[in-house]
């Protein structure tokens, strides 16, 4: 195998499947990248068996030539070292040889180095996705449904089930769910008319496969094509294909978790109400589960917390309106920070239905179908 | 400090076969043994008179073998509600002497009488005190008079039953230095095999051992243990330090060893009983739980799990300590197990975050919750006081120290 292949590009490939990398692979071979190259392209592979993936340079994009002189050939390398060495090469151009021992030549300007491959024989087949259920969406979208909901997974191995997001496709509503437990992120939206004839419900994505995704996707409108499998999930934009195995077991039934009738409700500005919680949270990051106290008062919330070794805080926020029986409750500062952030919305609503229960916010709009629970804390 | 302080360590001797000996005379003489389940052989010796030591009986002995010791022996079931009472008058006796009083569990503890001495030297109020014990209970004790905790300790060790020792700073190489490492206060048996390694036999040849080494050997506590021994120990005589307490645990001997499933469980659920009735009392929650299991070899392993929510409920115990030690066990015969919950909260600085499947349970009681916290707000937090279980929980000796808690609160009252 041999190629002259452009550095940037090489580079940014490389950058894409070390996310799959992990520095403790299962298996040893996993600690490598696998390079193929074609006439017409060259092909990178990381995985860590969880997650895999490719990304392709093609030999000509955008009028740009990325790759000349191609032998083809596929050869394992060690992806630390490989990484490291590309990103410090003099050159503009990578050369890469590999010889039938696998003795493997990178060499750049007046820079040569000499590597040990791997056969490629060793290196695990990527689980072909033959599946009908495929949907487009775009990038910059998709990348919005993850930040919304993705930071809401547990984090505990006790429910493994619950590390994962909740993939629901029906009548082309599109629905991520993600829930530790103690809140609840969730968000929909409707597809283009293609997406109706696929359907699925218990598909769950890992939450650590989604944050690769993240940082993988371009915020801009490139297409992603979804397909899913019992086991498997493939996001496939143009160059880069994204294979996560999915989570086995049955996500717990949520709809029913998220109350219908509220008690009390406050409408108010989400960004106000952020900051003077944050500020309360002061003073509340010494205690365990980082409770501020909210209390309603006429058009105004009371937001207090109280360390009992370092002080209180006490601030109240203007509201735009409350409705319904007064209410004091408690909760986790951060869970509710991480709810205003996620809805991103000028104006929100929260519905509390009892200091002991759940309570929603949404935008005070309702274009963005967007909903984000929280379980109070209760003191004793 | 200006001048030298005065510690008294107070130990009471042979404790429970004491009371039972002070309580019926014909006794007095004889060999006496407190054992668990004296009616069959394979009890374990809790404590015993000295005229049983004589003949060889020792603590956690089974008492068949005591019995072959001292055929004439006579073992008597414990009765703890007896001791507790016995030691709670013990305590007020120390009390009159100083208010500077640290118990360290039912039958010791130690006075700062630096400034508190009545007069008297050291040693004339150590007789009498001791004879005050005597007179009005009926019951032995050695004291030793240092100028620290670690000193006063070793001190009252030294002269059983009835002692008074002294023991000055510069006297240590002659009284103290002079003892087997293993006789030192702070040197379990781990510690003096891994000190005999070092060629250390006696206390003099740790207090003069390189320090490095002894921390390299043992930590922190090979560092400790060397300044102890060259007679340094600046900690105060600590009348709170029984509330600090960092875990309840139970353990317990099994009779034979066994890999008998059934019987495990069984055991494990006691355990967990007997853990769970104590955190209740104490009126604490745990957020870790771990197990002891030590094999019939004597290989000890103990297994931990932090845990996401507080325990303090019998059956939760139990499940994450049957977790772990189906995690942990690996099938050989078991001697010993133990449970022990650790990161123990007081239930009063706590709050619970309510889990989204589950809040159902409190949100049937949001009512009574929000009264109570009304109530409080109007009357201050002492109104309600959650009722507790009058009786104390069914008590065994590693329940010791929690009645010192009742004691201290008594007297605090006062």
């Amino acid at each position: 195998m041999k190629l002259i292949i452009e550095r940037n590009q090489l580079m940014n490939s490389i950058q894409h499947v070390m996310k799959a990398i992990s520095s403790r692979p299962t298996i040893a071979i996993l600690s490598g990248i696998k390079l193929e190259a074609q006439q017409n392209f060259v092909k990178l592979t990381g995985s860590d068996s969880d997650i895999t993936i490719e990304s392709t340079i093609p030999r000509e994009e955008d009028g740009m030539i990325n790759i000349h002189d191609v032998q083809p050939g596929t050869v394992i390398l060690q992806a630390k070292f490989v990484s490291e060495i590309v990103r410090k090469l003099p050159g503009d151009q990578v050369e890469i040889e590999s010889d039938d021992e696998l003795n493997v030549t990178i060499r750049s300007a007046a820079a040569e180095f000499k590597l040990n491959g791997q056969d490629a024989e060793e290196y695990p087949q990527p689980a072909i996705l033959t599946t009908d259920n495929q949907f487009e969406i775009q990038a910059d979208v998709l990348k919005n449904l993850i930040r919304q909901t993705n930071f809401a997974v547990s984090t505990q191995e006790t429910r493994p089930i619950l590390t994962g997001v909740h993939f629901i496709l029906e009548d082309g509503v599109f629905e991520l769910v993600a829930t530790d437990s103690h809140r609840l992120a969730s968000r929909k939206i409707n597809l283009n008319s293609d997406a109706e004839s696929v359907s699925f419900r218990n598909i769950v994505v890992p939450g650590k496969s989604l944050s690769e995704l993240n940082k993988i996707l371009d915020d801009h409108q490139e297409k992603v094509f979804v397909s899913v499998s019992d086991n498997q999930i493939l996001f496939k934009t143009a160059n880069v294909n994204f294979h996560s195995r999915l989570l086995d077991g049955n996500y717990p039934e949520t709809s029913r978790l998220i109350p219908e009738q509220s008690k009390t409700t406050v409408s108010i500005k989400s960004r106000e109400l952020m900051q003077t919680i944050d500020r309360a949270s002061l003073l509340a990051q010494d205690n365990r589960n980082n409770i501020v106290k909210l209390a309603t008062m006429p058009n105004q919330l009371q937001i207090t917390s109280h360390s009992p070794e370092i002080g209180t805080a006490e601030e109240k926020v203007d509201t735009m309106s409350i409705e319904g029986e007064d209410l004091k409750i408690s909760f986790n500062a951060k869970y509710m920070i991480d709810a205003l952030r996620a809805i991103d919305s000028e104006e929100i609503e929260i519905a509390f239905t009892g200091a002991m229960r759940p309570f929603i916010l949404r935008p005070q709009n309702e274009e963005e179908s967007i909903l984000q629970l929280i379980t109070p804390v209760r003191t004793y | 400090m200006s001048k030298g302080r005065v510690i008294f360590h107070v130990d009471m001797n042979s404790f429970y076969a004491s009371v039972e000996i002070a309580e019926r005379p014909e006794l007095k003489g004889k060999p006496v043994a407190i054992a668990g389940a004296p009616e069959k052989r394979k009890g374990i010796i809790v404590t015993s008179s000295y005229e049983a030591r004589a003949k060889g009986v020792k603590t956690t002995m089974p008492l068949w073998k005591a019995y072959e010791l001292c055929p004439n022996l006579i073992a008597l079931q414990p009765n703890f509600e007896k001791y507790r009472e016995a030691s709670s008058k013990m305590f007020s006796i120390l009390y009159e002497v100083s208010p500077i009083v640290q118990p360290v569990s039912i039958d010791e503890g130690y006075l700062d009488v630096t400034d508190h001495n009545f007069g008297m030297n050291g040693i004339k109020l150590a007789e009498w005190l001791q004879d005050k014990i005597y007179q009005e209970l009926n019951l032995p004790c050695s004291i030793g008079i240092a100028p620290n905790k670690f000193l006063a300790k070793m001190a009252s060790d030294m002269k059983k039953p009835m002692g008074i020792t002294v023991l000055r700073k510069r006297e240590i190489q002659q009284k103290l230095w002079v003892l087997p490492i293993g006789e030192m206060y702070g040197v379990g048996d781990r510690t003096e095999e891994k000190l005999q390694k070092l060629g250390i036999q006696t206390i003099g040849d740790l207090a003069n051992h390189d320090v490095v080494a002894l921390k390299q050997l043992l930590g922190i506590n090979g560092e400790r243990l060397h300044t102890r021994a060259n007679g340094h120990d600046n900690r105060p005589v600590d009348p709170d330090a029984i509330y600090e307490f960092k875990s309840i645990g139970n353990s317990r001997t099994l009779p034979h060893d066994t890999t008998d499933q059934l019987e495990i469980d069984s055991l494990l659920d006691q355990l967990a009983e007997k853990v769970s009735a104590r955190l209740r009392y104490k009126d604490v929650v745990s957020e870790n739980i771990q197990i002891m299991i030590r094999y019939h070899d004597r290989k000890t392993v103990t297994r931990s799990r932090q845990l996401r929510d507080f325990v303090e409920k019998k059956d939760e115990v139990f499940m994450i300590a049957k977790m772990l030690f189906d995690e942990h066990w690996n099938g050989e015969p078991i001697r010993l197990l133990g449970i022990t919950a650790q990161d123990l909260v007081p239930k009063h600085e706590l709050s619970k975050q309510l889990d989204l499947f589950t809040y159902q349970e409190e949100a049937e009681k949001e009512k009574l919750y929000q009264t109570v916290e009304d109530m409080k707000e109007k009357y201050g937090n002492d109104v309600f006081i959650q009722p507790k279980e009058k009786t104390r929980p069914n008590l065994s000796t590693s329940f010791q120290k929690d009645f010192l808690n009742d004691f201290k609160k008594d007297k605090r009252e006062d």
